[in-house]
């Protein structure tokens, strides 16, 4: 990745010390929003809060004070179908009390809401403490004063809406312009966070985020045989601004993409046996996603999510010693990756971003943890992995980015085409399950290709592939390098009880695993049709 | 923070309406209040409460479209939702999906607002979840679980002169149970309006018992089975989109499992099983709907599939304009029951000479729209059924299955009494019994517990 922590506070306008003056400020609509949430007391809130909280028996107390604004337009063929702009603003006050969470939050901004909505949080602590077997102990971290802003060229809510809707109308032109497509949706949501957080450690950190999430759908039908088939963009959203929209062309994507389309009604059904597979970015990204990043993540094996989104197949006593791929898999955590959707300059704790090793030459060997995952794990300090979707929702523990790092050598995706004898070339995130362990998935995608003899050959549809997460990264033999790695990543990543949203990216380069079992999804799916492959 | 009376949110949606310069507008406010507690590993996780208010507005100029919300109700506020709605419509290209908001509509009032879970307390909770845990420690099980509380309150009024008040509770309790050794777990949920009628030490009791009746769980090989699914696994595979099959327009466009040659639709046809009832009623005592349907229009009660023929397509009021038919006043819940007699669970293990009884499925995802495809994985207890008898614990599957041939002609064997489940990964609004069905496709073994 070449990309240190220190290029990446440069860059991205970090101001350690100073909290009177946001950097983001510029005059603009967005300012003027800034400005608002800027003109709010923030810390004399802040100051309410924490003070309140320690009188009423507090050993630890944080407050966040945010804003969301988003904007979203959807089209479908050569209309629009919504253009909407909302915004959301509130605090949510978290306390640990005898070793007990409590929280509450509320959307009235005012130091007499403040002071009630702690004293809720502080009496859920003290009523849920009489249950309470083990004490939530923290690990320390370093008391934060800075403002920091994503990185970003031109801020989305500067941008009028008639702009957003013709960058839409002509990515459904590009796709209505092939033959045979009859239906086209575009849509593209922007958000801007704007995050305040104090925490009674003493720091107070302010942060200013953009995220843009274009995406397209088309579909071919054909009437007389009762067939349709749909492509989606392959690229996702990103922590950029507008320019994502203007700098890469949409619709030439939309008019490959609607070509796809129609390529796919009279594509060759896939015979269900083992494949060798050539997996690009724009589908790899969302394996990474279930079978790594959430493996990973330290609350699920110690329990915490088993009654939602599951455990995992790692324990702690594995780290360092199981076998999670090739000696060629290396993993990393980084909330510093640009445009990365978790990159931030501190998580909803006040911890630094950071990057660190998650499986290194094939060996699992880290946790994604946080300040009280940490204190278990007999860890000194947390990774920063603590995220919550709104103001309204206690922040718990979320996935950084994680990403595969490529290849040394300059390898393209073709080089590693031309060693699959009998192979498929997968591109697009498709249907996606994985089990509450982590460990036996099955992915499709969204256009599939034959590979025969070293050569793409053509078209297939209905593909999917099973296999389990060490079989899987245990079987890749081929990565591409530095100049095919992308950052695609996923809007809303769900997690946690009540549920959260988050959104997080996977970096990664093409590629190739061998021997890997592939069903045809189509058809009747009568007995005896599926392959045991076990 | 107090909930908003119908007269508060009529004086809040008049104002807003009075701001609106454009030519139609519908306009909505709303306040909530969730509440929950997390438990795992026996102890407390996360607890907490969370205040919510909401404005939004719809407006229409010269038929272009904009949209603008906010969680402040303060006049500046509303003020400058609607001047965001306004600009944004101004400068819209012509909605051309727009059909002019309702007038005055009559809603038949629903019963599912109870003030006892309104006003849940804080230490009742605490004593409740307790009870849970102590329950799993007296069984040496590892028990995870969460108790959520939800009041909400609002109204929607049209610029043609409609007004609707609306409020409703819901709390709800899922406890997971493993064994210490990792190697069984069971897991039970139920909700209601009502707290009064969750029974929270039922549902510990539940997810324990399957625990403990999961050790020792033997890997079968995958396939073909006669399979009995729980009222939860029923709701898993309902919950992923079910009602969304019955789109009109998706169907006429030739995009849907409801699809048929020449631009026609399956409408009329027996695609599903004989023994099938599946409908929606706002009225039902066990499972209360919201009054008002999309865009507003009230309820009713309406059959999707009535003794296995699809009796309805649902038609927004801009495709029903379209197609000069009435816009559907519904779905607003999912209820199976049985066409004919029903048959209990204990009935249908007892005529099972070899099958799987399967609680629940995990992580479903649509693998093909054409034949309403999806995969998933089983979940928290699956079982041999032998000779009438419930034989053995078994380890998990992913299962690839449509469920148009799931429930479709001849593979319904039986069907109990439905009784009120939510859907694992979302959808709470299910009244839906045990099904037996004569093929249920597994294709691989899953070692996740």
């Amino acid at each position: 990745m070449g990309f240190s922590r220190r290029d990446f506070i440069k860059s991205a306008g970090f101001a350690i010390g100073s909290v009177a003056a946001p950097v983001w400020l510029n005059g603009s609509a967005a300012a003027m929003a800034a400005e608002a949430f800027a003109e709010v007391k923030k810390d004399d809130l802040a100051d309410t809060a924490l003070a309140t909280a320690k009188r009423l028996g507090a050993g630890y107390a944080d407050i966040r004070i945010n804003r969301y604004r988003t904007e979203s337009v959807s089209t479908r063929e050569r209309q629009v179908l919504n253009v909407s702009s909302s915004q959301n603003f509130g605090f949510g006050v978290r306390v640990l009390v005898n070793g007990t969470w409590g929280f509450a939050a509320s959307p009235i901004i005012s130091v007499d809401e403040v002071r009630r909505v702690t004293s809720e949080a502080v009496a859920i602590a003290k009523a849920n403490s009489v249950i309470q077997r083990r004490k939530i102990e923290l690990v320390p971290t370093p008391r934060i004063t800075a403002t920091w802003r994503s990185s970003f060229e031109k801020d989305p809510f500067d941008v009028t809406s008639n702009e957003k809707v013709a960058a839409l109308l002509a990515i459904n032109e590009s796709a209505l312009s092939i033959a045979g497509i009859t239906f086209v949706n575009s849509q593209v949501a922007f958000v801007n966070e704007q995050k305040y957080l104090a925490t009674s450690d003493g720091s107070r950190i302010e942060q200013y985020l953009i995220r843009t999430n274009p995406s397209f759908s088309v579909t071919a039908v054909n009437r007389s045989t009762n067939d349709f088939q749909s492509v989606n963009s392959l690229l996702q959203a990103q922590n950029i601004g507008f320019e994502y929209l203007t700098k890469r062309d949409w619709a030439a994507d939309a008019k490959t993409a609607a070509e796809h389309a129609v390529m796919k009604l009279s594509a060759k059904a896939v015979e269900p046996g083992k494949y060798d597979l050539v997996l690009h970015p724009s589908h790899l990204f969302l394996t990474i996603h279930e079978s790594v990043g959430h493996s990973t993540e330290l609350d699920r094996a110690l329990l915490w999510e088993a009654n939602y989104a599951g455990t995992s197949f790692l324990t702690p006593d594995k780290t360092g010693k199981l076998k999670f791929g090739s000696n060629m898999v290396n993993f990393v955590a980084d909330r510093t990756q640009p445009q990365g959707l978790a990159t931030v300059a501190f998580d909803d704790e006040g911890v630094p971003a950071q990057e660190w090793d998650l499986v290194k030459e094939g060996v699992f060997v880290d946790w994604q943890t946080t300040r009280d995952l940490a204190k278990l794990l007999g860890r000194d300090r947390s990774y920063g992995c603590l995220h919550a979707d709104s103001w309204g929702s206690v922040p718990f523990p979320r996935m950084p980015n994680v990403s595969l790092k490529p290849a040394k050598e300059d390898i393209t995706q073709n080089d590693l085409i031309s060693g699959v004898d009998k192979g498929i070339l997968i591109y697009g995130r498709g249907s996606y399950s994985i089990d509450q362990q982590r460990y036996n998935f099955q992915f499709g995608g969204q256009t599939f290709w034959e590979i025969k003899g070293g050569k793409v050959v053509g078209m297939l549809k209905d593909v999917a592939y099973q296999s389990k997460t060490t079989d899987f990264w245990g079987s890749l033999d081929g990565l591409g390098g530095k100049e095919t790695y992308e950052i695609p990543g996923s809007f809303n990543d769900g997690k946690g009880e009540p549920g959260q949203s988050n959104a997080v990216s996977h970096g990664c380069p093409p590629a190739r695993v061998r021997n890997i079992y592939v069903l045809n999804t189509s058809a009747g799916l009568s007995a005896g049709q599926m392959e045991d492959h076990e | 923070m107090m909930m908003l009376s119908e007269d508060k949110a009529k004086v809040l949606t008049d104002k807003i309406l009075a701001m609106v310069k454009a030519d139609d507008a519908a306009v909505s406010v709303n306040s909530s209040k969730n509440s929950h507690l997390r438990f795992a590993n026996n102890n407390v996780l996360t607890s907490g409460s969370r205040e919510g208010l909401n404005a939004s507005v719809t407006v229409w100029i010269g038929g272009k479209r904009g949209t603008a919300s906010t969680s402040d109700h303060s006049d500046a506020s509303l003020q400058a939702m609607v001047d965001e709605a306004e600009r944004i419509a101004r400068s819209a290209p012509v909605d051309r999906e727009y059909v002019p908001t309702l007038g005055k509509q009559i809603y038949k009032p629903v019963n599912s607002y109870f003030e006892a879970t309104a006003n849940l307390s804080l230490t009742d909770r605490a004593r409740q979840i307790g009870a849970v845990i102590s329950e799993c420690e007296r069984n040496k099980v590892i028990g995870a679980g969460f108790h959520s509380a939800s009041s909400q309150a609002g109204a929607t009024a049209t610029r043609n002169g409609n007004f609707e008040y609306y409020r409703s509770t819901g709390v709800g309790l899922s406890v997971t149970a493993r064994t210490p050794d990792g190697q069984s777990s069971g897991y039970f949920q139920r909700s209601h309006d009502d707290i009064r009628r969750l029974d929270t030490l039922r549902i510990a009791r539940e997810s324990v018992k399957k625990a403990l009746d999961g050790r020792g769980a033997r890997a079968i090989d995958p396939g073909v089975y006669t399979v009995i699914l729980e009222p939860q696994a029923v709701a898993d595979i309902l919950g992923g989109g079910f009602s969304g099959l019955f789109n009109a327009r998706n169907a006429e466009e030739g995009r849907s499992a409801f699809s048929a040659p020449g631009g026609k639709t399956r409408l009329g046809e027996k695609m599903f099983d004989e023994k099938l009832m599946i409908y929606s009623d706002p009225w039902h005592p066990e499972l209360p709907g919201q009054p008002s349907a999309q865009g507003g229009i009230p309820a009713q009660k309406l059959f999707l599939v009535n003794k296995g023929v699809i009796e309805t397509l649902v038609y927004s009021r801009f495709w029903a304009k379209q197609k000069d038919k009435m816009p559907t006043p519904g779905p607003v819940n999912t209820i199976l029951e049985s066409a004919g007699p029903i048959t209990s669970v204990e009935e249908m293990i007892r005529t099972t000479e070899r099958g799987i009884l399967v609680s629940r499925f995990w992580y479903i995802r649509a693998t093909d729209a054409r034949n309403a495809s999806s995969t998933g994985l089983t979940r928290d207890g699956v079982w041999w059924i032998e000779n009438g008898k419930v034989a053995y614990p078994l380890k998990n599957f992913r299962f690839n299955q449509s469920t148009t041939t799931l429930l479709g002609q001849g593979n319904v064997l039986a069907i109990s009494k439905p009784e009120r489940v939510g859907g694992s990964e979302g959808g709470n609004g299910f009244l839906l019994p045990h099904l037996k069905v004569k093929e249920f496709n597994f294709t691989s073994q899953s070692e996740a517990v």
